[in-house]
């Protein structure tokens, strides 16, 4: 009972925010709600018993891809208003072809239900979840059979951190650096000295 | 009272327990953050050779409740250039986040409010969640300061994330848990078969001191209070805040440095744990009555003396010296005890899977 | 009972509304991004809810490398959108038909 309002609840304010986040005037508020559609596919992973990767969900898209995507819209001066035009006018394409992949994935649901499941081509079978926690589980195969793939995907973050950097980053001259360790090394008597200069001469600098 | 209860079918009467069992960890969580804004100030002001508050009840104890009752009367102001929702949303956001980590510290060997196994990923998870109640303030305010104060407080939180999860895994990777219960009951007898504490273990003590001062930096605490550098930013991204909504991030921000505290008590000084193995110190001598409770409000007390401590004496960082920090030397000295705390679990403990 | 079928809806509903973002915001590139990831996310939710019916932990595990995959995508796409927007001072699509930067 809790468990299915629980899946209505998450179903319903994911789809909501789905279609804001592709409606919304403010591309700031569509990061908001797209923040909220991942929050609650979260919670519906979380419904399944797939925890870690409800986890994962939260940590990366909403802790740092979502964070990205907050600070280009916020910190580029673009005028979106501008960007609204077409909208009407792709709407009705938009829709047709949302409609026809609609069809399609009905088709294939049908399809796939139609035909039976080959339950016996299982490759890895889930263990009992209260013997082996779901995480425990995942890592066991994530280290043995899909370490290659693992190991890939640990290349793409990095083949993308560094993609990233060299395409924003650009050298402006005429900045002055900070030299950390000359400022760590430097002492007061350095840079001061203790005077008592006679009345009316002043300091010689 | 209690048949109505016992008649429930067992799902409701779970979620009702939950709820119940939230009410008990929220309640004195939201107690606990008044008396420590009033122990900050006192610490501070003891150090600076001032009184602090000592007029509101005995010792200034009600200086809490009597600044929380001000700004309760206190009028809203919402600027008419700011986005009305977002506005008010923010601060929300901010305190319910820092309340929402409490789920799984645990208080003692059997009062965790959800036992999960993920229970470390769920505080990072929480944490991550953090940055959008400052940056959305800022935002929202649609004024320059709040906006400069809520980039710097990104930049600041997203950067030291980094170190934490790094510190966070060379822990997990120690206790082979992600769970904070079995996490706590790990770092029994982890020193010499004695001292209940990681942090006494040579390859996790560096780790210890990383994440003390990027928890700090974490909360905003001095000296990395670059958010709300006054000479700089006015107020920081609360500028155009008052009354109840300043008071959420009040709240928020103190009760984050307590979860703060009680992470730090956890992970690395043994949690509910005695800092001894000793058996005298689990239990009140003579009863079964638990001491678990004691040992980590102890420890937590201590850590918030630490937090306290630092804000009385330390001068704030330079936003280039806070990001040198948590990039150029925390980054790569976690990466590197991640590197040998793992490579020595594999030289003592490790069996190949199946075997 | 929640089956694999209520699953398998909401999964698909995401990845058509994916799908239909990026038609009726062909102008902004923000928007097409943010449409694929909830494009990746309806997968992800696909591949998870398999997983846990079907009792195989692959599913799972291939969520995680969309995850990662989506990651960089989004790092790259926003490095591509900011120097764009440097070089141009706008990020509307149509105005991609320049070979010279």
């Amino acid at each position: 009972m809790i468990q299915t309002i629980a899946f209505y609840l998450f179903a319903i304010m994911v789809v909501l925010s789905a279609g804001l986040v592709i409606t919304a005037r403010n591309p700031v508020h569509s990061v908001l709600w797209l923040i909220l559609a991942f929050f609650n596919a979260a919670g519906l992973m979380l419904l399944v018993g797939a925890e870690f990767i409800a986890m994962l969900l939260v940590i990366v898209y909403v802790g740092a891809v979502a964070v990205l995507f907050l600070f280009v819209v916020m910190m580029l001066d673009i005028d979106f208003s501008e960007l609204r035009g077409g909208f009407v006018r792709y709407l009705p394409f938009g829709v047709a072809v949302a409609l026809v992949l609609l069809c399609e994935i009905v088709i294939a649901g049908g399809a796939w239900e139609a035909g039976p499941v080959e339950l016996a081509g299982r490759t890895a079978l889930a263990p009992d979840p209260a013997a082996i926690p779901n995480i425990q589980a995942l890592g066991t195969l994530l280290y043995t059979r899909y370490l290659f793939v693992f190991e890939g995907a640990g290349l793409v973050l990095l083949v993308a951190m560094i993609g990233a950097i060299v395409l924003t980053h650009r050298a402006r001259g005429g900045v002055r650096q900070q030299n950390v360790r000359r400022q760590n090394i430097r002492r007061p008597q350095d840079a001061t000295r203790n005077t008592n200069p006679p009345v009316g001469q002043g300091v010689e600098l | 009272m209690i048949s109505w209860f016992t008649a429930l079918p067992y799902g409701w009467a779970y979620f009702i327990a939950s709820i119940l069992d939230i009410l008990v960890i929220a309640l004195p969580v939201m107690l606990a953050v008044a008396m420590i804004i009033y122990a900050d100030r006192k610490i501070w002001a003891a150090m600076a050779l001032r009184r602090g508050p000592n007029v509101v009840g005995p010792f200034g104890l009600l200086q809490s409740f009597a600044d929380g009752l001000k700004v309760f009367l206190q009028e809203t102001i919402i600027p008419t250039a700011a986005n009305r929702t977002l506005f008010l949303i923010a601060p929300v956001i901010t305190f319910t986040v820092a309340l929402i980590a409490w789920a799984v510290i645990p208080f003692s060997s059997f009062s965790v409010l959800a036992n999960i196994n993920v229970g470390l990923l769920y505080i990072l998870a929480a944490s991550s969640l953090g940055v959008y109640g400052v940056i959305l303030a800022g935002w929202a305010s649609n004024s320059k300061y709040p906006f400069y104060s809520a980039i710097r407080a990104a930049a600041q939180m997203v950067s030291y994330e980094v170190a934490i999860g790094f510190v966070l895994i060379s822990v997990v990777l120690w206790a082979g848990s992600f769970n904070m219960q079995t996490i706590v009951l790990a770092q029994k007898g982890e020193v010499l078969g004695l001292i209940n504490a990681n942090g006494f273990n040579p390859l996790l003590f560096p780790m210890a001191v990383v994440f003390l001062i990027s928890s700090m930096a974490e909360t905003s605490r001095t000296p990395f209070d670059l958010t709300e550098a006054e000479s700089e930013l006015v107020a920081g991204y609360q500028t155009e805040y008052s009354s109840m909504s300043f008071a959420l991030y009040w709240l928020g921000e103190y009760a984050n440095v307590i979860l703060m505290c009680a992470l730090n008590a956890t992970l690395f000084w043994g949690g509910w744990l005695p800092p001894l193995d000793l058996p005298f110190l689990y239990h009140i001598p003579g009863t079964t009555i638990g001491l678990g409770l004691f040992w980590i409000l102890f420890k937590m007390a201590v850590f918030f003396f630490i937090f306290s401590w630092v804000k009385a004496t330390l001068p704030r960082y330079r936003y280039d010296q806070l990001m040198r920090l948590g990039w150029k030397i925390f980054l790569p000295l976690s990466l590197l005890f991640v590197f040998l705390v793992s490579g020595w679990l594999m030289l003592t403990r490790f069996h190949p899977i199946g075997a | 009972m929640i089956g694999l079928q209520h699953y398998l809806t909401v999964s698909a509903i995401l990845f058509v509304m994916g799908v239909l973002g990026i038609f009726i915001n062909r102008k902004n590139v923000i928007i097409i991004l943010m449409s694929i990831e909830l494009i990746l996310l309806g997968v992800n939710l696909n591949l998870v809810a398999f997983s846990a019916y079907l009792h195989d932990l692959v599913g799972q595990i291939f969520a995680m490398f969309v995850l990662t995959v989506a990651a960089g995508e989004a790092a790259i796409g926003l490095a591509i959108l900011v120097i764009y927007f440097r070089g141009r001072g706008t990020i509307a699509v149509d105005d991609a038909n320049r070979m010279k930067g």
